[in-house]
């Protein structure tokens, strides 16, 4: 292989290679963040990554897809991009994902959020990797003012970018997979595909209290802010904060108690009713085998490709 | 901080859901069945707690509590972390789906070892119980920190320079950490104290020694 070159730049060019990307990229998290505040209802705080309850209302093809099919698929093909490691198949497996949040007319918003949630991590590698990677033979560097120290690798960058594109490709998938059904028929088909019944059971009830634990730790806080509390970087703070937990940890389990009480009065035995009747057809195998297929040409171009 | 998709190399992601499912299974076993709702309903205040954010600098961190979760769950604790690290996935993109099981092994260790370690050395007086748990909520975030490091050093060479940074940017978590698990333990061990007994959950066995 070929040595590694050496890309000579004056310092001032440090900052337009690395301060304007990441600016550009610090602007578009802003600008989605606002997007996303702004289409989401100002009364509903946060509840976006919810997928509704009981909106059974489907109307694209996903929301009529078998939903052990949909589970199985989504989850195969998410580890199958997983996998890959060219950039040029992450960016391709990214087109696919658009292409089926159109089909399915998932909520922008709630998409973006998501997005939103993986930025941190994602970023930390875009930063990180360029500088850090190790400098083998054949890798372009860029080093500025005779700085070696602090070369630009474009292999880092390649590679930051790759796991970039893969995690983002998997995240779009997910409100497809969550927001086509009822969270209850979704681990309903996941406990008919094997799962123990208790799994969907326990997801099911910390969902639920998810929102009315929440809900009391914001009345908590509130009551904290009324008596004047303000968060500040001292000892005072993390003593209050310490009091907080402990507080939500004894009213929630002394909530775990008369739920459960509640619960065992209405006649429950370790099982809830069955929410819908699951049956299989054969477009529900098609649209699976085909979405799979899909996969396998994409990774049959990553390794082959190179 | 949580691991998102495509970081970890196809194995480590594969290799990493066996393990926590064994855990997972295990850990179940060592549940009461008739707690497990119960345990469902606690997992969504852990998951709460560790969305309260606490100021650092111009910033904010917000808590991770693996130590806090294993010292009131004691075994329980790996299965109610997987089941509140799932939901995180889930909903709100925290952590990847293809990564959750490394995710469940790098909180959920970090919990039993704590809750191990809680349960052992906790004493008998608040102060002891409080500086314990404080230890614990410590031990438990650098634990944690430490398990991410090694599982992104699994993906090579490359991999090197973010692991440190990763560690590094942990230290002020760990303190603060530690500071707000000691109030925290030091609270229930004033109001609550029945919460930091063994195995709460299961209160009408045999008393514990």
């Amino acid at each position: 292989m070929a040595d590694v070159i050496n890309i000579q730049m004056p310092l001032w060019q440090l900052p337009l290679f690395i301060l304007i990307p990441v600016a550009v990229l610090a602007a578009g998290v802003v600008w989605l963040r606002r997007i996303a505040h702004n289409r989401s209802s100002p009364g509903e705080d946060r509840d976006w990554s919810v997928p509704p309850l009981t909106d059974a209302a489907g109307v694209s093809l996903f929301h009529r897809w078998d939903v052990r099919c949909k589970i199985v698929t989504i989850l195969v093909y998410s580890f199958v991009i997983a996998s890959l490691s060219h950039l040029a198949s992450a960016l391709a497996a990214i087109g696919i994902s658009l292409l089926i949040l159109v089909i399915t007319r998932a909520s922008f918003a709630k998409v973006v959020l998501r997005l939103l949630a993986i930025t941190g991590f994602v970023s930390m590698f875009l930063v990180v990797m360029p500088f850090s990677a190790p400098i083998h033979n054949g890798d372009t560097v860029l080093v500025f003012n005779g700085m070696n120290w602090l070369g630009f690798n474009l292999r880092g960058l390649r590679l930051a970018a790759t796991i970039a594109a893969k995690a983002v490709a998997i995240a779009l998938l997910m409100e497809p997979l969550l927001s086509t059904a009822p969270l209850p028929v979704t681990l309903h088909g996941l406990s008919r595909l094997g799962a123990p019944e208790m799994v969907g059971q326990m997801v099911l009830l910390s969902y639920r209290y998810l929102h009315v634990f929440r809900h009391e730790a914001r009345r908590m806080s509130f009551g904290m802010q009324v008596r004047g509390f303000r968060k500040r970087m001292d000892l005072e703070t993390l003593r209050a904060v310490g009091n907080f937990i402990g507080m939500l940890f004894v009213r929630s389990f002394e909530r775990t108690e008369r739920v459960f009480d509640a619960m065992q009065a209405r006649g429950y035995r370790g099982r809830f009713p069955e929410p819908v009747e699951l049956c299989l057809r054969t477009k529900d195998l098609l649209l699976a085998a085909a979405w799979l297929a899909a996969g396998a040409a994409l990774i049959a171009y990553d390794r082959i490709a190179w | 901080m949580h691991i998102s998709d495509g970081v970890l190399p196809i194995s480590v992601t594969v290799g990493g859901y066996v393990a926590s499912a064994a855990i997972v299974a295990w850990s179940a076993r060592r549940t009461r069945s008739e707690e497990l709702p119960k345990l469902a309903v606690m997992t969504a205040a852990f998951f709460v707690a560790s969305l309260v954010q606490v100021p650092f600098g111009p910033t904010s961190v917000h808590l991770i509590i693996p130590g806090l979760t294993g010292a009131l769950l004691g075994p329980s604790a790996f299965l109610s972390i997987g089941l509140g690290l799932l939901l995180q996935s889930l909903l709100f993109q925290f952590g990847g789906l293809t990564a959750l099981g490394a995710n469940a092994l790098m909180m959920g260790l970090p919990a039993l070892v704590c809750g191990w370690f809680f349960q052992r050395y906790k004493g008998r007086t608040q102060l002891r119980q409080a500086i314990i748990g404080g230890l614990a909520g410590a031990v438990g975030t650098a634990l944690a920190a430490i398990i991410l490091a090694i599982l992104l050093v699994a993906g090579g060479e490359d991999f090197f320079g973010v692991a440190k940074i990763a560690l590094l940017a942990h230290v002020p978590v760990i303190i603060i950490e530690g500071v707000v698990s000691a109030f925290t333990i030091g609270f229930l061990a004033r109001v609550k104290p029945a919460l930091l007994r063994p195995s709460f959950l299961r209160p009408t066995k045999a008393a514990h020694g």
